[in-house]
């Protein structure tokens, strides 16, 4: 048994005895309720289930949840799809997402949101230059496994959050 | 006289598959670049396994699975600056310090892709013994630092406990590691293929 303590949405929970062979994900929907995370393939391999992970530097990265044990997350500050929004305002991602349909059943967007969260987030401190966009798009959201096939979409609404915004993200 | 590479071949084919034959095995073999090239051509068995290969790959991206199910590793990660991953998929983020059964996934503190200078992939096991005896290739490592690699370093270990539906590589480490010396004090012949 380990004894849990994590910061979800920047709201430290109450430290919590979870047995070492509890996912993240189980932790996350079974325990917490947050079910917003969602457990696709249960072997990292789709990335529905990715959550962002913030580091004390300030970076973040997005890590899968179904694979992982809820114990290698103590003393950590994660995020995930349910603290995207403040005060029911979406952020300019989902919008975009919103707007270019970027999702068709929804099983794989929490997912996506997180990743292009975390390319937003690297790209404001380590812009590229525009010729590089795309590939870095690309390569992203590479892991992001989509069964309906909306990769086209999910690309289109990162792309427009970036240009959008181009003093911010891009050399 | 038999050549080298039907001894190395006689002494390989003594021992099961999922052990490792002991160097006092090939003492018979008197000619002392025959007895060499054997032993390494046994150590072979744990060099050209999938647990050692998957992570050895000729390219950027590692493999995982064995025999029919061996593929690119999914989700696609590469090898990255470090050999740890890019930055957007470090290995860590998945692999955690030790196997995480319920996941079935493997880990250790250290996962990380082989340098890419030290690929065995696609080799034989001569073109792999070679490499190996090349410090360029090798990783910079003498006799005595292979020896250390392949029968002490827990990275290489965790071969021998892969966890869930996994092959280990044969016999232990340990056995491995003296194969490994038997190989280095016999000169570090290397088999004709």
């Amino acid at each position: 048994m380990t004894r849990l303590a994590i910061t979800i949405n920047g709201r430290a929970i109450e430290p919590l005895e979870v047995r070492d062979d509890l996912s993240m994900n189980d932790f996350l929907r079974e325990y917490l309720g947050m079910t917003g995370t969602k457990f696709g393939c249960g072997a990292a391999q789709c990335l529905s289930c990715a959550i962002i992970v913030d580091n004390p530097d300030g970076t973040s990265y997005a890590s899968p949840t179904c694979v992982v044990p809820a114990a290698s997350f103590d003393g950590k500050a994660i995020r995930t799809i349910e603290g995207h929004a403040k005060n029911g305002e979406l952020t300019a991602l989902q919008k975009a997402f919103i707007d270019h349909f970027a999702f068709q059943c929804g099983y794989c967007t929490a997912g996506f949101l997180n990743e292009a969260q975390v390319l937003l987030e690297r790209l404001a401190k380590k812009p590229v230059a525009r010729a590089a966009l795309e590939e870095t798009i690309a390569e992203a959201l590479d892991g992001q496994i989509c069964r309906c096939t909306g990769y086209i979409k999910y690309h289109q609404a990162v792309r427009d959050v970036i240009l959008a915004d181009p003093q911010r993200y891009l050399a | 006289m038999l050549g080298t590479s039907q001894l190395t071949g006689y002494a390989a084919s003594q021992t099961l598959s999922n052990n490792l034959a002991s160097p006092d095995s090939f003492a018979d073999i008197a000619d002392q670049d025959a007895r060499s090239a054997a032993i390494f051509t046994e150590l072979g068995k744990v060099l050209t396994h999938p647990r050692c290969m998957n992570c050895h790959p000729a390219g950027d991206r590692p493999r995982q699975g064995e025999g029919a199910w061996r593929r690119l590793h999914q989700p696609p990660v590469a090898r990255g600056a470090d050999g740890h991953g890019l930055e957007a998929m470090r290995c860590s983020i998945c692999h955690g310090y030790a196997n995480f059964e319920p996941g079935r996934m493997p880990g250790h503190p250290e996962w990380h892709l082989a340098p890419r200078e030290m690929g065995w992939e696609g080799k034989t096991l001569a073109e792999i013994c070679e490499q190996l005896r090349d410090p360029a290739r090798n990783g910079g490592r003498k006799g005595e630092d292979l020896i250390h690699h392949i029968g002490e370093d827990t990275l290489v270990g965790w071969a021998w406990h892969p966890g869930f539906g996994r092959s280990p590589v044969p016999g232990t480490q340990q056995q491995a590691g003296a194969l490994v010396a038997a190989w280095v004090k016999t000169g570090a012949a290397c088999p004709a293929k």
